[in-house]
């Protein structure tokens, strides 16, 4: 580095040394060039871990089964109600809804959109996101208005000596 | 003057940079791994490509 710095003029990128007054701007200039290039690379680096686990659910890793997941007993749960509860994981929100005796529909409720939860508004029968509007269908979890552009993950549910159950987050169809 | 096509070149890259960052993470939440995979091996490559220009431009200067 001082051998570099002895050499008259020396090859360096700075202002003071810098009697060539019409190179500020060529200095400036690769000064920009040079970050512009770091983000590049900080782009690449922060892609890496989206592909990773990409390429993990495509060999099958994520599809592991959960224990099925009692919800709630059916007698504590009104038509048209709504029950937060934890699935698959204990910290991914879901909700489950009764439509009618026999219908039950449970989504995650992370929205879509920035992941607020999204809450079940009986009167109006549709799923509302407060944070921005959201609003999601409540017989497929597909979103109605607002922001959000992809469905909710529905969760299969099931019923079973008077409870309900959570079987499995079923995926996208293709 | 100086050229400024390398400059731009830097520019449009991190424009794409973004477009495909953002392309490979919906495609992920909709769970279509295999076309988020695409976008991030396209995010890999920009890099290089910048880092090429960026060399021109230093052997133009
Ligand atoms: S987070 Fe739900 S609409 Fe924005």
């Amino acid at each position: 580095m001082t051998q570099k710095n002895n050499k008259i003029p020396f090859n360096e990128d700075n202002y003071t040394h810098n009697i060539n007054r019409n190179n500020e701007r060529k200095l400036d200039r690769r000064g920009f060039m040079k970050t512009l290039v770091g983000a590049a690379g900080v782009f690449a680096v922060s892609s890496l871990p989206w592909g990773g686990v990409a390429a993990k659910e495509l060999m099958g890793l994520g599809n592991k089964e959960y224990p099925h997941k009692k919800i709630v007993d059916i007698k504590s749960i009104p038509i048209g109600h709504s029950v937060d509860f934890k699935f698959p994981g204990e910290h991914d929100d879901a909700i489950l809804i009764r439509l009618t005796e026999t219908k039950y529909v449970a989504y995650q409720n992370a929205c879509t959109h920035l992941r607020c939860p999204v809450f079940w508004e009986k009167e109006k029968g549709e799923m509302l996101c407060p944070c921005h509007h959201g609003k999601f269908d409540v017989e497929t979890g597909a979103p109605t208005a607002g922001p959000p552009r992809r469905p909710l993950p529905e969760i299969e549910v099931k019923v079973e000596k008077g409870a309900v159950y959570a079987v499995k987050v079923k995926r996208y169809e293709v | 003057m100086k050229c400024n096509f390398h400059f731009a070149a830097l520019l449009v890259i991190l424009m794409l940079n973004i477009v495909f960052t953002q392309k490979m993470v919906h495609q992920y939440y909709f769970e279509n791994y295999v076309t988020a995979i695409i976008y991030c091996l396209l995010n890999l490559v920009l890099f290089p490509i910048a880092f090429v220009i960026y060399k021109q431009d230093q052997k133009k200067a």
